[in-house]
C-alpha cells in the first residue's frame, strides 16, 4: 500500500476527530446567539422575576426600549431555577446516604456472586427510558403520595415550615425529587462501588486483622479513603438530576408564576419549562419567546455542565469503570 | 453482646433492607409497565398506524427505528474514526481536549441537545421536523458513548500483536483495519447497540426536531417522524381510556427492546 495512502488517512481520522468539538463549539454559539437579544432586553430580572408570560402573540407586538416583544410577556425564570435546584437537591439527599449504605453493604457483606448481581439490577434503573418513569409516576406514585404518603409527612413532620400545609394532586416537588432519586441511584452506586474495589484490599485486610468489625473497617477506612469520589459521584448525580426532562415534565405539575409554597407543592423546572414552552415559542413573530427560551437553555446547560464537569475530573476519567446508562466513565 | 458486634450487625441489616427496598422499587417499575402494557396491547395496534387517542402505534414502531438508524449512521463513523484518530495518532494534549468536549456532549441536558437541533438542524439547516433532524439530534447524544468505548476497547489491543504486524510490515492502515479494529470489534458492537438502547428511550431530543407522523416518513427531510416515546408521553396525559392503553402498549415495547439490548450486549461482552 503507497504511503500517500496513511497521509489522507492520517487527515481523513483528523477531520473527523474534529467533529465533536465542532458540535459542541456550535451548541454554545447557536445557544448564545439566540439569547443575545434576550440578555439584552430582560438583563437581570430574567433571574430575579418568577413571572413567566409570553404575551399575547395573537395581538400586535409592543415596542419596549426600542425592542419588539409580544403584548404583556414577561420572562423570569426563578421559578424554573427554583425547581430545578430544589428537586435535584432533595434527590441527591436522599440518593446519597442510599447508594453508599447499598454499595458498602453490597461489597461488605454479599457474596460475589449476588453482589454482581445486584449492581447490574441497579445498573438496569439507568436503562429505563424517562418517559417511563414518568409514566409510572403519574399511575401509581403521584396516587400514592397524595392518598398516603403526603398526609402522613403532614401529621409527623407537619411541625417544620416546608413540610406543612395543603396537599396537592401528587404531582410536585416530592414526586419530582423520588423520581430524580430513582434515576441519579445507578449512576452514584457504581461510582461508588468502583472506588470500593478499587480501594486497596491490604488496608481493608488490615483494619480486619487489626480486629475491627466490617461496619468500622467501613467507616473508619474505606469511607475516610474514597471521601473525594463519593463528592464526584455524588456530583455526577446532581448533573444528571439537574438536566432530566422527560420524567420531571410528567410528574411535576408543570404550574407557572406561582412560588411553591411547600414540599407537596407543584413546581416547574428548567428543563421541563423548556420542553413545555417551545411550542408555543414559535407563535411569537417578534421571536423573543425563543430568545428567552434559549436563554434558560443556555442557564440550564451552564449549571448541569458545572456540575457533571466537576464530578467527572474528580471521580477520574477512566480510571473507575462505572457503567452508567451502559456508558462507561 | 458486644456493642460493636451490634453496630456491625445492624448496618448489615439496614444494608440488606435498602438493597431489597431498591430492587422492589425497580420490579414495581417494570412489572406495573409489563403488565399494564400486555393488558393493553392488541395485534391490532402493532399492525395499524395510528395518532396517540385512535389507532395502533406501527407508524412509531417504524419511525423509532429510523430515528434511531440515522443516528447510528451518524454516530457509528464517525466515533470509530475519532477514536482511531486518538489512539494512534492524537497526541496527549489534542486528546485531553477531545475528551473534555465529548464530556460536555454527554452532560448536556437532552432538551437542550434537542433545542439545539431545532435552532441548527430544523432551522438553519433547514431540514424542518424531520428523520434527519431527529436521528443527528439522537446521534450527536449518541457519539460519546461509542467513541469512549471503542477507544477503550482499541487502547486494549495487545502491544506485542501490534509489533509483530509492524516488524512484518504492516503499514499504519493495515495495522489498523486488519489487527485493531477486527480485535476491538466487540466493544464496538456492544456500545452500537447500547446507544440503540438508549436512543430508543429518548423523547426529549425528538420532541422538537422530529415531530409526529400519522404514517410512515416518505423523505428524509421535510417529513415528520413519529416515534414510541411521544405515544406514552401524549397517549398518557389525554384522558380516554385507549390512549392510556396506547402509551402502556407502547412502553412494553419500549422496555421490553431496551432491555433485550441490554442483555445482548452482556452476552456479546462475555
Amino acid at each position: 500500500m503507497p504511503h500517500k495512502l496513511d497521509k489522507i488517512f492520517y487527515f481523513l481520522t483528523f477531520l473527523i476527530s474534529i467533529i465533536p468539538i465542532f458540535l459542541v463549539v456550535m451548541l454554545f454559539s447557536f445557544l448564545l446567539y439566540y439569547s443575545i437579544p434576550s440578555i439584552k432586553y430582560n438583563g437581570l430580572k430574567f433571574f430575579t422575576s418568577y413571572y413567566w408570560y409570553p404575551g399575547q402573540v395573537y395581538l400586535p407586538p409592543v415596542n419596549i426600549n426600542g425592542i419588539l416583544v409580544p403584548y404583556g410577556s414577561s420572562f423570569g425564570i426563578l421559578l424554573f431555577l427554583y425547581g430545578t435546584l430544589i428537586t435535584s437537591l432533595i434527590a441527591l439527599i436522599i440518593a446519597f446516604p442510599i447508594s453508599i449504605v447499598v454499595s458498602l453493604a453490597v461489597n461488605l457483606y454479599v457474596n460475589e456472586k449476588f453482589k454482581k448481581l445486584i449492581i447490574s439490577l441497579i445498573e438496569l434503573f439507568a436503562a429505563i427510558p424517562s418517559v417511563l418513569y414518568g409514566l409510572w409516576g403519574i399511575v401509581y406514585l403521584e396516587p400514592l403520595l397524595s392518598n398516603f404518603i403526603e398526609p402522613a409527612m403532614n401529621k409527623y413532620l407537619g411541625f417544620m415550615p416546608f413540610f406543612s400545609g395543603n396537599i396537592y394532586s401528587g404531582a410536585g416537588i416530592l414526586a419530582s425529587s423520588i423520581i430524580l432519586c430513582l434515576m441519579i441511584l445507578p449512576i452514584m452506586t457504581s461510582v461508588i462501588n468502583g472506588s470500593i474495589l478499587n480501594f486497596s484490599t491490604s488496608i481493608k485486610e488490615g483494619a480486619i486483622a487489626l480486629g475491627a468489625t466490617r461496619y468500622e473497617m467501613a467507616r473508619l477506612i474505606i469511607l475516610r479513603g474514597i471521601k473525594i469520589q463519593i463528592f464526584g459521584a455524588a456530583m455526577l448525580g446532581l448533573g444528571r438530576a439537574l438536566g432530566e426532562t422527560m420524567a420531571v415534565l410528567m410528574v411535576s405539575g408543570s404550574v407557572f408564576n406561582i412560588m411553591p409554597s411547600n414540599i407537596y407543592s407543584p413546581i416547574n423546572t428548567m428543563a421541563a419549562a423548556l420542553a413545555s414552552l417551545l411550542d408555543s415559542a414559535f407563535m411569537d413573530s417578534t421571536g423573543m419567546n425563543l430568545y428567552a427560551l434559549s436563554e434558560l437553555g443556555l442557564t440550564l446547560m451552564l449549571i448541569t455542565l458545572a456540575a457533571s464537569l466537576i464530578g467527572r475530573f474528580i471521580v477520574g476519567l477512566g480510571i473507575i469503570r462505572g457503567f452508567t446508562r451502559g456508558e462507561e466513565i | 453482646m458486644n456493642i460493636r458486634v451490634i453496630k456491625d450487625f445492624s448496618f448489615k441489616l439496614l444494608g440488606y433492607f435498602l438493597i431489597l427496598f431498591i430492587i422492589a422499587i425497580l420490579v414495581a417499575i417494570t412489572g406495573s409497565i409489563i403488565i399494564n402494557g400486555l393488558h393493553s396491547i392488541t395485534l391490532k395496534m402493532l399492525i395499524e398506524n395510528g395518532d396517540t387517542t385512535s389507532g395502533g402505534i406501527f407508524n412509531a414502531i417504524v419511525g423509532t427505528w429510523m430515528l434511531v438508524g440515522v443516528g447510528i449512521l451518524f454516530s457509528v463513523p464517525i466515533g470509530i474514526f475519532s477514536a482511531i484518530f486518538i489512539v494512534e495518532y492524537g497526541w496527549k494534549r489534542y486528546n485531553s481536549i477531545v475528551r473534555v468536549f465529548t464530556d460536555v456532549l454527554t452532560s448536556t441536558p437532552s432538551i437542550v441537545l434537542g433545542l439545539f437541533g431545532y435552532l441548527f438542524l430544523v432551522i438553519q439547516l433547514g431540514f424542518g421536523y424531520s428523520l434527519l433532524a431527529g436521528g443527528i439530534t439522537l446521534g450527536i447524544m449518541m457519539l460519546p458513548y461509542i467513541l469512549r468505548v471503542t477507544e477503550i476497547s482499541l487502547t486494549e489491543v495487545p502491544t506485542n500483536i501490534k509489533e509483530a504486524a509492524i516488524s512484518l510490515g504492516a503499514k499504519k492502515m493495515d495495522l489498523i483495519f486488519r489487527i485493531m479494529l477486527p480485535y476491538a470489534k466487540n466493544g464496538i458492537i456492544t456500545s452500537t447497540i447500547l446507544a440503540i438502547s438508549i436512543g430508543a428511550g429518548e423523547t426529549a431530543q425528538l420532541l422538537y426536531t422530529a415531530g409526529w407522523n400519522n404514517g410512515i416518513p416518505n423523505s428524509l427531510i421535510k417529513s415528520q417522524v413519529a416515534y414510541l416515546t411521544y405515544v406514552v408521553w401524549a397517549g398518557i396525559n389525554q384522558p380516554s381510556n385507549y390512549s392510556h392503553q396506547l402509551a402502556f402498549a407502547s412502553g412494553l415495547i419500549l422496555i421490553i427492546t431496551v432491555f433485550s439490548l441490554i442483555f445482548i450486549s452482556k452476552y456479546i461482552k462475555r
